[in-house]
């Protein structure tokens, strides 16, 4: 029966994530953490769709404030490289430090944005 | 057309086999009077390639379409759909035939399943309402041969449908495949096998051979002595590494579909930007059958010398006036060759530009770290570096893949981690896929000790190489690791499973030896454990025997290279032949698992 009931609870977030609207989505990735929350073997599913809904809503606040509808469904390191790449460092630093981005990959991620705008100076002063 | 590969060499009568499959099919087109259209689903079509010629059905009038969404636009007043039994297909089929209705159009429509109807694609033309509209039939195509000793099940998703879905059908149609095979050549009399699906395979053939006995009286002695069952999850292990044959490159980096690789036309030569054309990698062309299982870095030579004999006749045709004409008729035979060279040595270079690179080297030097299970910190940084840099995610899966199985999972720390930053780098959508890799046991959290090690030594997979040009062993094929996969057939061959019992039992699932023969007529089966096999063997010395050697979930060509150079070693008395549900490489292998693991969430 628990076997059950845990199958039951990986079917709803999988049907769930892909749906296009965006708010029901951000409700549906945050009903799947709570699921996954109530057994004790699925915490890192857990913790993962609570980063994801805090992403989607990280996203959707950038889309306003830049007007432009590109963050929304991509990962955390695309979103980094974006934000680089349109010369919003303060926005960059913020989601590197809410989910907790290893420096290895922040430096990766920087450079490789900055070199693709072309941003040799930003570059070389880093 | 130079795909359909030439079988005059098979060490089975294959061409026979091929004969067939191409007179049930013209028998389904001439039943069917008048003009007609062929509708064939676009993976079929692929297929029906290595069994005739297109131009053959022509000649029957047949128009020639591929299924797809959209309506079909054609004159022919009667439709023959020919599709492989796929829920997906039967939609579109349906959707057809509406689309004809709406407007107006009144047409004979014929259904013939590849290979046999299933209930759920009937249930679903019954709800589409247009099942009374369809004459259903059957097209029993269970086996393509793809080359002289390769036999194809064509089942592209057994892999995915087994370790992830649970579904096992893929297996019924293995042992029906064979069941037929043994219609034509007679009852295999050992059978072993090892893995889950494998030895429900063997249990299968038993089964339908109770029930429909192939009778033993009128076939001489068998011309299969052993059939070798291998589940792919018996060894995951062999198709994560890069292969380094010179097919296993072009296969991992040209993708070869149906025995042959498409490539842009600047490529080989030609002067077309942007054309594709249509290589054929077969042994009906004897250079490639030469160089095909040579490590690539023999190749090279291997071509320079080809290429430069010839430039030293041609000097001395021109040199010396004083031949005689059978003389000429040799260097004129000599150059035939060209272009098969010439071909060749286009298609390497393009390899070359691959294997050059310093992250290909790199990547290699990983695997063999990895197989080694030796600095598990180095291994597990460079992951973590090609995750950060979102190198494609087949890649960074091949390796976490090799990785878990040798190290029997990943510490619980760095599996949470390397799970976290593939979320982050490539997005939350991929959490299904490492769910469902994880349910496979590819990726998974470390919970015994690893006994990989115990399994490389006793089965000495890890050899160093001396001598690339002269390979004693099929080591030199992964450059000093011998595949877990062919080592157990090895094994298999010589002394049966009973002198590796041990080692097996480390391996996942059950293992079979079963001995069926003219002594137990019709009756049923007798377990008998493998000393009788090497009775048999020694009692067949003086004739060449045929194993039989079926991978369920795929087999790469470097696998297969492994096979021929075993076959081709002094003093192994045994010819291979392969057939596989579809040849793999670790990029094919996991994209299925990719790709429906998208899909569940659409």
């Amino acid at each position: 029966l628990l076997l059950k009931e845990s199958r039951e609870l990986e079917k709803i977030p999988v049907a769930s994530k892909g749906s296009p609207l965006h708010g029901p989505q951000v409700r549906l990735v945050e009903q799947a953490h709570r699921l996954f929350a109530e057994t004790k073997e699925h915490i890192f599913e857990s913790k993962s769709a609570e980063e994801h809904a805090k992403l989607l809503r990280v996203q959707h606040q950038l889309e306003v404030s830049t007007k432009q509808a590109i963050f929304v469904g991509s990962s955390v390191s695309d979103t980094i490289k974006t934000c680089i790449a349109m010369g919003n460092e303060r926005a960059a630093v913020k989601v590197k430090s809410e989910f907790k981005v290893p420096d290895k990959r922040w430096y990766w991620l920087k450079s490789c944005a900055l070199a693709t705008v072309g941003n040799w100076d930003a570059l070389e002063t880093f | 057309m130079a795909q359909i590969p030439n079988l005059d060499n098979s060490p089975l009568n294959l061409a026979a086999l091929r004969e067939q499959s191409q007179k049930d099919l013209l028998n389904i087109v001439k039943s069917i009077r008048g003009k007609k259209c062929l509708v064939i689903d676009p993976k079929l079509a692929g297929t029906l390639s290595l069994i005739l010629q297109t131009s053959v059905l022509k000649e029957y009038g047949v128009e020639l379409r591929i299924l797809s969404a959209d309506p079909l636009l054609t004159e022919c007043p009667k439709i023959i759909y020919l599709v492989r039994s796929q829920p997906n297909f039967m939609k579109f089929v349906a959707s057809q035939i509406k689309s004809d209705e709406s407007k107006g159009l009144q047409r004979e429509y014929f259904l013939y399943f590849v290979p046999r109807r299933t209930v759920c694609c009937e249930k679903i033309l019954e709800e589409e309402k247009v099942h009374q509209k369809l004459t259903l039939g059957e097209y029993p195509l269970y086996l393509v041969p793809l080359d002289e000793d390769v036999l194809s099940f064509d089942l592209e998703y057994c892999l995915q449908e087994c370790l992830v879905e649970g579904d096992t059908s893929s297996i019924w149609h293995i042992a029906k495949a064979i069941h037929k095979l043994e219609f034509a050549f007679g009852v295999i009399p050992n059978v072993r096998a090892k893995g889950v699906a494998s030895t429900k395979a063997a249990e299968l053939l038993n089964h339908m051979q109770l029930e429909d006995p192939v009778s033993m009286d009128d076939m001489g002695i068998p011309e299969i002595d052993t059939l070798i069952l291998l589940d792919r999850e018996v060894d995951m292990v062999t198709p994560m590494c890069s292969q380094l044959t010179y097919e296993g490159l072009v296969d991992e980096m040209l993708q070869i579909h149906n025995g042959s690789v498409e490539v842009d036309a600047s490529i080989m030569g030609g002067q077309q930007d942007g054309k594709k054309v249509k290589v054929p990698l077969n042994s009906s062309d004897k250079l490639y059958k030469e160089i095909r299982d040579l490590n690539f870095d023999v190749v090279g030579k291997v071509l320079r010398q080809k290429a430069t004999s010839i430039q030293q006749d041609y000097a001395e045709v021109k040199s010396t006036n004083t031949q005689s004409v059978s003389e000429l008729k040799d260097f004129v035979k000599r150059l035939h060759s060209l272009p098969e060279i010439a071909r060749h040595i286009n298609l390497a270079q393009h390899l070359q530009s691959f294997v050059a690179k310093p992250s290909f080297h790199a990547r290699v030097e990983i695997e063999q770290l990895i197989l080694d299970v030796q600095n598990y910190e180095t291994c597990f940084e460079y992951i973590e570096e090609i995750i950060q840099k979102q190198e494609p995610i087949e890649t960074v899966l091949r390796l976490l893949v090799l990785f878990s199985l040798t190290n029997a999972g990943l510490q619980k720390k760095s599996f949470d981690y390397l799970r976290r930053e593939i979320l982050h780098s490539y997005g939350f959508e991929y959490m299904p896929l490492l769910h469902n890799l994880e349910k496979a046991g590819l990726v998974k959290k470390q919970e015994a000790r690893s006994n990989w090690v115990g399994i490389t030594r006793a089965l000495q997979l890890i050899v160093d190489v001396n001598d690339m040009e002269n390979p004693s062993d099929i080591s030199y094929i992964f450059a000093g690791y011998a595949p877990l996969s062919i080592r157990l057939v090895q094994h298999a061959v010589r002394s049966g499973w009973r002198s590796i019992e041990e080692l097996l039992k480390l391996l996942p699932g059950p293992h079979l030896d079963l001995k069926r023969g003219v002594s137990t007529m019709n009756s049923s089966l007798e377990v008998l454990p493998g000393s009788m096999a090497q009775q048999q063997s020694a009692e067949r010395a003086d004739r060449r025997s045929l194993v039989l050697v079926v991978f369920i979930g795929g087999v790469t060509s470097a696998e297969i290279a492994a096979l021929r150079f075993l076959s081709a070693q002094e003093g192994m008395g045994y010819d291979f032949l392969i057939a596989t549900t579809k040849v793999i490489t670790g990029n094919t292998l996991l994209q299925p698992i990719i790709a429906s693991s998208k899909e569940g969430m659409m």
